[in-house]
């Protein structure tokens, strides 16, 4: 819970101190010269309060982006997110685009998670499940990428091709770098070891279900591995959707690094912090949950007085 | 089995080594000339041919960022590519030196972050068993925060920051080993734990055994060495993929590399001819071939180490 307050403040804060820290001046790094001028780039120091110090320009940066206003990109020439109705800007498309890239990625771990719990495949496919997961992100990307080039030439801004992209980027989130293999042999672990403790025969012996005793007890390392890899899955974005061509917030946050645009990649980190920070605080939530759910006294057990048992 | 793998992971070893020896320094003519006499299996007189055959509108295409020289591109591509072992690409540069040069560009900054990893994961089993709660909250504040990141995005912020000329892969290198801290000393101190921590150096001491053999030989050695070296392994590996990824994007992004300075060729260059062979039917498969077998290198040396580590 303190990681996930802290995060969305910690990572811009770093950033900027990064700024400050570099040679030169700030403004300067923020927008070159060349890119800007001499005089643009004297404006964009006062109107972002550069030239009155790090801690003026951090706090200054903050409160525009709570609201929303991340500023103007120096190399797009757009906003990079902007409220009013038919102002282009560059995160309106790119977050739906990274967001459905991970909801669907996370069918595919999902699949993954459900075969570890039921066991399947048996351990004598662990080498396949393995070799699956060994392949590297740009490799899959790159297959993922030529595959839509090859299935749909040419069309550029066809709908059925974005989603092709998406569909294919997703599949190389979900099974590269072992994000399905890992998954799958992660949560067949982790229940396996726990249906060897002895609560469990004895459950087994009262007559419940393997899955209702352990399911409880494994559900916070479960959740765990799960945020992990979704934090995997929004790392690896960055290559996907650039190598597939899906114009994401990774996209974005790669191509402001090469450009040297500050403004987006300030935008783009402080976005995935604020995911990262959800998905800290989901993990808290559902764990103060579980918590309370195996602290709850079940109702169908009848409370025997020893005293009138005795009687 | 055990001696198979570590012939494997030598193998490996040895031909990037080899590989990375044989990349020149500085790519200045001179050295690019020199260079190529290693990997020309062919007679001076046959390189001349080569050079002086075919047409002049043969010349003019090469793979975007391809480098090279006007003065040493080749005539004839098909029969300057049958010349070198590898083949050449179009503009007639051998991709034998896109494998050397990116096997200099990985080796060095690959086995440092394995190192740093397997430091971490020791650093991370041994303070489960020094027993200072104090310790193991500031570690638990430590990998809370930084496995919190996407490891990606805080390496291409950190390329963004690196100043120009301070760029390439060790920092990114050094950065990457220490995001995958976390989960190394996260994993070392579960097998710490289970080992019975504080009270496995207490048993051990009082069967009259010196700290440094409880902490370096009982415990780094014979229990947390499978994890730390396939952390380190595994460390390495990735290490090798984020600079082809870095690589690539930049070479998809028409802009200079995070990785590498602009006259070196990393394997990156390699996937993305293969890509062109895929795609708009260029003939430059064997580009794919190549890039693809040194990825199968890294994978076959990185998995050949963690299982000959493996506990028995």
């Amino acid at each position: 819970m303190f990681a996930a307050l802290l995060l969305p403040v910690l990572v811009p804060a770093i950033i900027t101190m990064f700024i400050w820290a570099l040679p030169g001046d700030p403004a300067s790094i923020i927008c070159p010269i060349e890119t800007c001028g001499e005089e643009q780039n004297r404006l964009l120091a006062k109107e972002l309060h550069i030239d009155e110090g790090m801690v003026s320009f951090f706090s200054h940066w903050l409160s525009q982006a709570s609201t929303g206003d991340f500023g103007r990109s120096n190399f797009y020439g757009l906003e990079v997110l902007s409220f009013q109705e038919g102002k282009e800007d560059l995160l309106s498309e790119s977050i739906p685009n990274t967001s459905l890239l991970l909801i669907f990625s996370l069918i595919i771990v999902s699949i993954g998670s459900l075969f570890g719990a039921m066991n399947i495949p048996s351990k004598k496919w662990d080498p396949v499940v393995v070799m699956i997961g060994i392949t590297p992100i740009i490799v899959l990307a790159l297959i993922s990428g030529a595959f839509v080039e090859i299935t749909y030439p040419g069309s550029e801004f066809a709908d059925p091709k974005n989603w092709m992209k998406l569909v294919m980027g997703a599949l190389t989130l979900g099974f590269a770098d072992a994000a399905f293999s890992g998954t799958l042999l992660g949560v067949r672990e982790t229940f396996s070891r726990e249906k060897n403790q002895r609560y469990v025969g004895v459950s087994i012996l009262r007559g419940e279900t393997v899955f209702s005793n352990t399911f409880p007890n494994v559900a916070n390392a479960l959740v765990g591995q799960y945020r992990a890899r979704i934090l995997h899955i929004l790392s690896g974005s960055v290559i996907v959707e650039v190598v597939v061509g899906i114009s994401g917030v990774g996209d974005l946050l790669l191509m402001g690094t090469l450009k040297q645009d500050f403004s987006v990649v300030l935008a783009a980190a402080f976005i995935f912090a604020i995911f990262s920070a959800l998905l800290l605080f989901f993990q808290a939530l559902i764990e103060c949950l579980i918590a309370l759910h195996i602290r709850r006294a079940p109702s169908n057990v009848q409370f025997v007085d020893p005293s009138l048992e005795a009687a | 089995m055990k001696k198979m793998l570590l012939l494997c992971v030598l193998l490996c070893f040895s031909l990037l080594c080899f590989a990375a020896y044989q990349a020149p320094e500085r790519k200045t003519p001179g050295s690019v000339l020199s260079s190529y006499r290693y990997v020309q299996p062919l007679s001076a007189e046959s390189y001349q041919k080569c050079m002086s055959s075919g047409t002049e509108k043969n010349k003019s295409v090469g793979f975007g960022s391809s480098s090279s020289t006007s003065s040493s591109s080749p005539m004839d591509e098909e029969l300057c590519s049958c010349m070198y072992w590898m083949g050449t690409n179009r503009a007639g540069v051998p991709l034998v030196e896109y494998a050397s040069q990116g096997a200099r560009i990985i080796l060095f900054p690959a086995i440092v972050a394995g190192f740093l990893a397997c430091l971490f994961a020791i650093a991370g089993g041994l303070l489960r068993c020094i027993n200072v709660p104090f310790v193991d909250s500031l570690t638990q504040v430590f990998a809370e925060i930084v496995g919190a990141l996407p490891r990606m995005v805080v390496i291409v912020i950190c390329a963004l920051l690196l100043p120009r000329d301070a760029r390439g892969l060790m920092p990114l290198a050094i950065l990457w080993a220490f995001l995958s801290a976390p989960t190394a000393m996260d994993e070392a101190g579960a097998v710490t734990v289970r080992l019975g921590g504080a009270r496995f150096v207490e048993a051990l001491r009082a069967h009259g055994f010196g700290l440094f053999r409880i902490y370096l030989y009982h415990i780094v050695a014979l229990n947390l060495r499978p994890v730390v070296v396939r952390q380190g392994a595994e460390v390495m590996m990735q290490v090798v993929f984020l600079e082809v990824a870095l690589s690539y994007l930049a070479i998809v992004a028409e802009s200079g590399s995070l990785t590498h300075s602009d006259d070196v060729r990393s394997w990156a260059e390699l996937l993305h001819m293969g890509y062109a062979a895929v795609v708009v039917n260029e003939p430059s498969m064997h580009a794919l071939l190549i890039g693809l077998a040194l990825i199968a290198l890294i994978v076959v040396m990185a998995t050949s180490l963690s299982t000959m580590a493996r506990a028995r």
